[in-house]
């Protein structure tokens, strides 16, 4: 009796395509075990829960309540964007922190930004960039930093103050 | 035709898949964190993860766009392509404001229905190659030897 045309196309493919696919991933598994014994920056292979608790621990503060905060003064802000040569807008005394060059602009702060202060972090909305300056901060003794939730196009979209800069305005 | 159209999409899924792999490889730590803000896989998981899942892209890109073990390749892409739609989609339901990490473990595009469409795309590119009859040109002829 001829198979059907499901029936055949299941015989033709299945076999053969997870075989295939097994050795993929033994190749995967391999190569995997092998770079990761002669890459001496390798992770460890268990990883430390408080490492990114720390990170995924920033706390976030929505839009409203940022705007009340900076209304009433208690808080510093710092700009975490890597900007452009150019104009660019920000929020009106914020302070910039960038990955690339974090040393040196904490440096530049550390006669009037103490440890006590409290800080909100903001950048183009994207959480992962401004967690991890969140979680520097935190690692250098600054405790109390917020996330604004959204960044600097939430902050515009609900009307608070902007102001512009230069690339050379620090 | 459809050998030349298999071909196409071998290289583009291949390309895709290598691409991927790229910046996750130079870069496991901080995939691993664009992997924890999913807050999906369990730590003890972690760093495995995230050594395991770009050296597999890479090994399914090559094998795509060298035409070896084409099928086998293309139902692993298509499994790992389903898995980053159910990641995206568990992150949307949970209102997660991430980075995708699919391309760029240092921040990159947030996760959005614009990724599932891509995604799905791609899973669509790689049910095709998995179903062709007609593989197109490649190295696979060697290893059927």
């Amino acid at each position: 009796m001829a198979k059907t045309r499901g029936e055949s196309a299941m015989t033709f493919l299945m076999p053969a395509s997870l075989r295939e696919a097994g050795l993929l991933l033994l190749t995967a598994v391999l190569v995997t075990a092998v770079s990761w014994l002669l890459r001496g920056d390798g992770l460890p292979l268990r990883a430390d829960p408080v490492a990114y608790e720390l990170e995924l621990a920033a706390p976030l503060v929505d839009i409203d309540e940022a705007l009340a905060l900076y209304d009433e003064g208690e808080y510093i802000f710092i700009d975490t964007r890597d900007h452009p040569e150019g104009a660019f807008d920000t929020i009106p005394g914020a302070f910039f922190i960038r990955s690339d060059s974090f040393d040196d602009d904490l440096l530049a702060y550390f006669d009037f930004m103490t440890p006590r202060d409290n800080f909100i972090l903001f950048g183009d909305g994207n959480l992962q960039s401004v967690s991890n300056i969140a979680a520097r901060m935190t690692g250098r003794g600054y405790p109390n930093v917020l996330i604004l939730k959204g960044g600097l196009t939430a902050w515009r979209k609900a009307g608070g103050d902007i102001s512009s800069r230069t690339g050379g305005d620090s | 035709m459809s050998g030349v159209l298999t071909l196409a999409l071998r290289l583009v899924v291949g390309g895709v898949f290598i691409y991927a792999s790229l910046d996750k490889l130079a870069h496991p730590g901080a995939f691993a964190t664009a992997i924890s803000h999913y807050r999906l896989v369990p730590f003890s998981l972690l760093h495995a993860s995230a050594h395991l899942l770009p050296v597999t892209e890479m090994v399914v890109g090559l094998a795509l766009v060298l035409g070896i073990w084409r099928r086998g390749a293309a139902l692993v892409a298509a499994f790992l392509t389903t898995v980053f739609m159910a990641a995206i989609t568990s992150a949307l339901v949970r209102g997660l404001d991430i980075s995708c990490g699919c391309f760029n473990t240092d921040g990159g595009h947030g996760v959005g229905l614009d990724l599932l469409w891509r995604d799905g795309i791609l899973l669509l590119m790689c049910l095709w190659i998995l179903l062709a009859r007609n593989p197109g040109f490649g190295l696979g002829g060697i290893f059927r030897k």
